[in-house]
């Protein structure tokens, strides 16, 4: 509350100011205001940011809509050039995007690149050594294709470290996927954002397989992750070993059908109470921060 | 509503927030730096607000990272709450 305050004191003293500046008329900015002015350019100029509404759609458009035939562009290259080692790179730049944009098709325009991307990924460069980055980027995708890709690299490419991240990343995009199935189904808004994204047919398809299983097969990998490649390293840190740990423990006891662990701590009032003490309740557990 | 607050507050600040924001529920009190106490971290703790929803026997029913807006836990509590009386009378 005396931050709202404090926002409405501002806007009052920023008021008298403007008046001021009015009646001193056409008096030149400080070098500040100046300053102000054109960071405030600067920023809108990568972000768009500070730019209206309207301003902010088009702006949006015109980055997706550059990125998208750029993207073609890197796979017209690999194409070109199917043999040269750089064909590989090209088209992991030609995977930007993780899923099919939210935005309206008529903003942003088509992404034509990611298919054919990997399509000639697969084809041409399955054994490739720099297919790891690739395989953490789509782990957070939806679609099938990257289920398939995800799964061949598993089974084909020969570098433990590719190895290592297609399998974290497969058991990953497998648990990410039956999460946001769960989303789906209790919210039809989201339903039908997901059909117009992936098609209608795809998700009946995933409906209609067996929970428990696809579960458990998320489960295998994650210990195949922890049994054959714990060690290696994941780019921002870490081991997949460790990564894969927790995703088993969040799979194993925090998630629905699994019961709660307990907590025992002092309430705010430094009475020590249990989770458990609320048993024969329904409870709503929040984890919460003002921040 | 259980609350397990993650600001790093010790017992007595988390008191005087609660009391300054006048939050009604109570919560533990989850020390440490800020969402990596012992409870944040054994519970995977990503993002807040997380929320579950725990049925009268332990067992998690509902789970969201992140809001899902306020309709959404009401529909999940009504559903469990109604569940929870309709079993009653058989304790």
């Amino acid at each position: 509350m005396q931050r709202i305050v404090g926002g409405i004191l501002v806007l009052l003293l920023g008021l008298l100011v403007a008046a001021a500046e009015c009646e001193g008329q056409n008096k030149p900015a400080t070098p500040a205001e100046q300053y102000k002015a054109i960071l405030r350019e600067y920023q809108g100029a990568s972000s768009g940011g500070a730019l209206s509404d309207e301003e902010r759609m088009k702006f949006v458009g015109r980055v997706f809509k550059l990125r998208n035939k750029l993207a073609l562009k890197f796979v017209e290259l690999a194409e070109k050039y199917p043999k040269d080692p750089i064909a590989v790179d090209a088209l992991i730049q030609a995977v930007w995007q993780v899923n099919t944009t939210p935005w309206p098709v008529e903003l942003v325009g088509k992404d034509d690149a990611w298919l054919r991307a990997f399509t000639l990924l697969q084809r041409d460069h399955i054994r490739s050594d720099k297919l790891g980055s690739v395989c953490q980027r789509i782990s957070f995708g939806f679609c099938k294709e990257y289920e398939t890709f995800l799964r061949t690299v598993l089974a084909k490419n020969p570098h433990q470290r590719v190895q290592a991240l297609a399998c974290l990343g497969l058991a990953h995009f497998l648990s990410h996927r039956l999460q946001r199935l769960d989303l789906v189904k209790e919210q039809p808004a989201l339903a039908k954002e997901f059909e117009g994204l992936f098609g209608k047919a795809y998700l009946e398809e995933l409906e209609r397989q067996d929970r428990a299983k696809a579960i458990k097969e998320a489960e295998a990998l994650f210990e195949q992750a922890v049994a054959s490649y714990g060690d290696v390293k994941v780019p921002e840190g870490g081991t997949v070993g460790a990564k894969a740990k927790a995703e088993l423990f969040e799979i194993r006891h925090l998630s629905v059908g699994k019961e709660a662990l307990d907590i025992e701590a002092q309430d705010q009032d430094g009475k020590r109470f249990k989770l458990r003490d609320y048993r024969g309740k329904v409870v709503l557990l929040d984890f919460w921060s003002e921040f | 509503m259980i609350g397990v607050n993650v600001s790093g507050y010790g017992v007595k600040s988390l008191k005087e927030t609660m009391t300054k924001e006048k939050l009604p529920w109570r919560s533990f009190a989850d020390s440490g730096s800020i969402g990596q106490g012992l409870i944040a971290s054994k519970w995977n703790l990503s993002a807040t607000p997380t929320f579950y929803i725990i049925d009268p026997k332990g067992v998690i029913r509902s789970k969201w990272v992140g809001s899902p807006g306020a309709k959404a836990i009401d529909t999940a509590l009504d559903k469990l709450i109604k569940e929870a009386e309709g079993n009653a009378p058989e304790k």
